[in-house]
């Protein structure tokens, strides 16, 4: 096919639009509304152009082109209807950062309109210098109002975490609306109303939370103009760089580009071009990790717990102190904790560090216990996610997508749309359950019955009677796949569930897939011989231990009786722990390092900006530490990762039975267990906006069920099981089904007897 | 709530589980309590397989539906151009600040609802309000207060 725009001749070999045609050939054509993951929408008509014997101006995104087309993109009378529409769209958009008299020196001599003996330049908008819409105004060269302007006066919307909302800067372009729709599958905006009284959100005034929104901020990076906005990053201007690195807050360490401004970390974003970089994160990739590093909290110096008290020490005292301590300490009476967060490097020279200079074996990390081998040792068969693309049908497991893996729901939205059987068990309905064929809660003590009945139906050959949807979907498909979420892992009996878990997957011939919540978890057991924590805190216990040394973990909240702590970390300890030497360390985007992802492929994350105060790399630390005592540490290589690893798995232990919920005992509390750390930072309670998403030690409800009890949220209420009563505050989450109470504990531990439990609820009348 | 889940069930199956079921289901669910309850947009949404947003974002855009309960009886103040010509915006007005509620709105205890209306065909009648089934002629602000006592 041979077209020809603005004289220019152009040979096309694919079906495309004239507006990416002429996008791919340098040729300029406005447009706010054309997004290239977007069906095209014909909106905003600033793309209209002249086609030879094609009556009117059709518009660019939505014109297909055609052999012979003859198209011209700039005439005069083009301009003169561009300037019209923009005029049109002026009129109702607030324009100060345009139409102004100073706008030329704005940004020379920043001059303020209000009178006050400040030179800030004014703020109308969050994304002065850096809309698209401020492009096209400029680039069509308007310099006045032609039309009366009108401000709407929309309440600025910001009871949300993450982002606030301007719908006074809102032009109507619908991005947002279908990348939420079309790209994301979540559908939590559309547009209410019509005419002028069309407004953008969740159905009737509900909050985005309310309303299954994921927060991973496609929304706002596709947002032509400042109408929507990143709370963390609102009034820093335009950032500097954009530079690619790896996300290390879960398993799946997703490519990420990091956003920069003056060397100093200012937020995260999808791959891609900025303003089209879609909803590829989760919301911990999108707004949480620019937040985490920006922690005012993060210790900065050295300090040395005096007989007086912490002082400040510069490093040469910290290594000596240091040195001191290790001397003091006799080989294999110490032991070293290391965070599932760490890069690979950091793990190796903490690994090397612990058997060379302190002779000893015993490394763990606080999150390693025996369901967690368990359900690691299973996930070493967990198939890649491009694998996963292949599969004939679905079943996810406990795994609750809106807050974390978006690249597994998003995989799931995306092939059961496209008509792919997909079933889901689990305690929370996400934004994948829409797209369900059939959604299972399991009662409390039901877990268990109901694995067994699927085994047993798959193992009938061609069963006469009434098989469960599942059963049938798995049995009945070539490649089916089960994804299998670790909160698994804080249920009762979770090894033997596992244990009937694989049967399934053994059975009915699928491939599973099983993500972990922490960065670099599978790379720790690729290179470390880890013991269970259980086995350290025992030895704890005994006095066999005399020195602690914490790398990016506080495991306890106060001294578990040891002579020594080295805290080596970037965030503060717990108070009550009191170790005796503080290293600040730098945390990711400070230094370069590797991550080993679920799919077993290494993904490098780098320095991109400045270390927090006196802080060093947790590398630099051990090899300074180790020039001290004179002991060498060898460099890294990935060939020190084991393929394959042994890990020391303990039989099948004694099941213990979950009761069924009763008369006495209506609903099935669930527990969930916190598994957002990063670096020993809890996020849940760490990050305000994550807290209000995934809040601690607070029940969830299902609204129907706290109106018969009467509740109303952030009211206390005292939940009973047979054996405890423990008092939390209620939340109420359409998202909860009903009959079951859904309980976030901050500390991990479980708080009652059995995960799930049959309890009620009643009010607290104090 | 649980007694009403039953009774949108009857009305849901009705239809076949598609996009197109969507507006003559709210059409139906409306009938049932002249107004569209949010229990009622999550039913159809659950049912339809499609999220709560989507169907507000369609029942919204067309005026045949309303989302607040209606009063007793409801009063529709026409603006068209002859009614506005001869002084309909006044007469809403009034009836704003007499009721103490916004067009489409409804009264606390129930009894009126106010609606503005484009034009109901008797234009040389104007201004006209019609309450429930009756239209009101030649209306000024002095008759206002007649006509809406006279209903109470």
């Amino acid at each position: 096919m041979k077209i020809t725009i603005d004289n220019k001749k152009i040979k096309i070999d694919k079906p495309a639009t004239v507006l990416d045609v002429a996008a791919q050939n340098d040729i300029y054509i406005p447009s706010l509304c054309a997004h290239p993951e977007l069906v095209p929408y014909g909106g905003c008509r600033l793309c209209i152009v002249e086609i030879e014997g094609r009556r009117g101006y059709p518009t660019a995104c939505t014109t297909h082109v055609e052999d012979g087309m003859v198209v011209r993109t700039d005439t005069k009378i083009l301009k003169e209807m561009r300037t019209e529409l923009t005029q049109l769209i002026l009129s109702e958009h607030p324009s100060a950062c345009m139409m102004c008299d100073d706008v030329e020196g704005c940004s020379v001599f920043q001059g303020t309109i209000r009178k006050v003996g400040i030179t800030t330049g004014c703020r109308w908008c969050p994304k002065d210098k850096d809309c698209e819409f401020q492009r096209i105004v400029e680039s069509l060269g308007i310099h006045d109002l032609t039309l009366p302007g009108l401000y709407r006066d929309i309440p600025i919307e910001k009871y949300d975490p993450f982002f606030d909302r301007d719908y006074n800067l809102c032009i109507y372009c619908g991005r947002c609306v279908r990348i939420c729709n079309e790209y994301r599958k979540s559908s939590v905006l559309s547009l209410k109303q019509r005419g002028k009284f069309t407004t953008i959100g969740p159905a009737f005034e509900a909050t985005h939370i309310d309303a299954n929104c994921e927060f991973c901020g496609a929304c706002v990076s596709v947002c032509p103009t400042g109408a929507m906005s990143e709370k963390s990053r609102k009034w820093w201007g335009v950032p500097e760089k954009y530079e690619a690195s790896t996300c290390p807050l879960c398993s799946l360490n997703c490519d990420i580009q990091v956003l920069t401004l003056k060397d100093k970390i200012v937020g995260t974003l999808p791959p891609g071009v900025p303003h089209e970089a879609g909803g590829e994160l989760c919301v911990k990739g999108r707004f949480c990790l620019s937040e985490l590093v920006n922690r005012t909290t993060r210790i900065l110096e050295p300090q040395f717990k005096y007989k007086e008290g912490y002082g400040f020490v510069s490093w040469e005292v910290a290594n000596e102190k240091a040195v001191e301590i290790v001397k003091e300490v006799k080989p294999g009476r110490s032991a070293m904790l290391l965070s599932p967060s760490l890069n690979l490097e950091e793990i190796h020279f903490a690994k090397q560090f612990a058997e060379k200079a302190l002779h000893t074996e015993l490394i763990s990390s606080s999150c390693i216990n025996e369901n967690l081998l368990a359900y690691m040792e299973m996930a070493s068969h967990s198939v890649s996610l491009n694998d996963l693309k292949k599969a004939g049908c679905l079943l996810s497991i406990f795994l609750d997508g809106n807050y974390k893996y978006a690249p597994v729901t998003m995989l799931i939205k995306d092939l059961a749309s496209k008509v792919i059987p997909y079933c889901q068990i689990g305690w929370t309905k996400d934004t994948t359950t829409r797209f369900a064929t059939h959604f299972y809660v399991p009662k409390s003590g039901d877990v268990e019955g109901f694995l067994d009945k699927i085994l047993f139906n798959l193992k009938k050959e061609k069963a006469k009677t009434k098989q469960p949807i599942i059963t049938e979907t798995l049995a009945e498909t070539k490649n089916s796949a089960m994804i299998i979420g670790p909160e698994i892992m804080s249920l009762t009996n979770c090894i033997s569930i596992l244990d009937k878990l694989k049967q399934v997957a053994k059975q009915s011939h699928s491939m599973i897939y099983m993500p972990n919540p922490y960065g670099n978890l599978d790379g720790l057991l690729a290179l470390v011989d880890v013991v269970p924590f259980d086995e350290i805190r025992k030895k704890i216990d005994k006095k066999e231990i005399d020195l602690l040394y914490l790398v990016g973990d506080s495991a306890f909240k106060k001294n578990p009786g040891v002579m020594k702590i080295i805290y080596q970390n970037a965030f503060p300890a717990p108070e009550d722990l009191q170790p005796d030497l503080i290293l600040p360390t730098a945390l990711w985007g400070e230094s370069n390092g590797r991550y080993l992802n679920t799919d077993k492929k290494i993904k490098k994350s780098y320095s991109v900006g400045d270390r927090h105060g006196y802080s060093l790399p947790h590398r630099q630390v051990f090899l300074d530490l180790a020039k001290s005592l004179k002991v060498k540490l060898p460099k890294f290589s990935a060939k020190d990762l084991r393929k394959e690893f042994q890990l020391k798995l303990k039989p099948v232990p004694e099941k213990i039975k979950v009761p069924a919920p009763s008369k006495n005992y209506p609903f099935s509390l669930v527990q969930e267990n916190a598994q957002h750390v990063y670096s020993s930072l809890n996020l849940s309670t760490g990050i305000e906006g994550f807290g209000d998403l995934v809040k601690a030690d607070h029940i969830l409800l299902h609204p129907s069920d706290a109106r018969k009890q009467g509740f109303n949220n952030e009211e206390w209420a005292i939940l009973g099981s047979s054996k405890t009563e423990k008092k939390f505050r209620v939340l109420i989450r359409k998202n909860i089904p009903k009959g079951i109470v859904l309980l976030t504990s901050s500390n991990g531990q479980l708080e009652f007897e059995s995960n799930p439990c049959p309890v009620k609820i009643r009010r607290d009348h104090v | 709530m649980e007694r009403l889940d039953v009774s949108y069930d009857k009305i849901l199956h009705a239809y076949p589980n598609e996009e197109g079921s969507l507006i003559p289901l709210l059409q139906k669910m409306q009938a049932t309590k002249r107004y569209i309850s949010p229990e009622m947009v999550e039913a159809v949404a659950d049912y339809l397989g499609i999220t709560e947003s989507q169907v507000y974002g369609v029942a919204s855009f067309y005026s045949q539906f309303r989302f607040t309960e209606p009063g007793k009886h409801s009063i529709s103040v026409c603006l068209g151009t002859a009614c506005h010509v001869n002084g309909g915006e006044t007469l809403l007005e009034t009836f704003e600040r007499d009721l103490n509620i916004k067009p489409g709105e409804c009264t606390p205890d129930k009894k009126f609802d106010l609606n503005r209306v484009a034009c109901i065909g008797c234009c040389a009648l104007a201004p006209v309000v019609k309450v429930d089934n009756d239209v009101h002629s030649k209306v000024n602000v002095i008759k206002l207060k007649e006509i809406w006592t006279s209903y109470e």
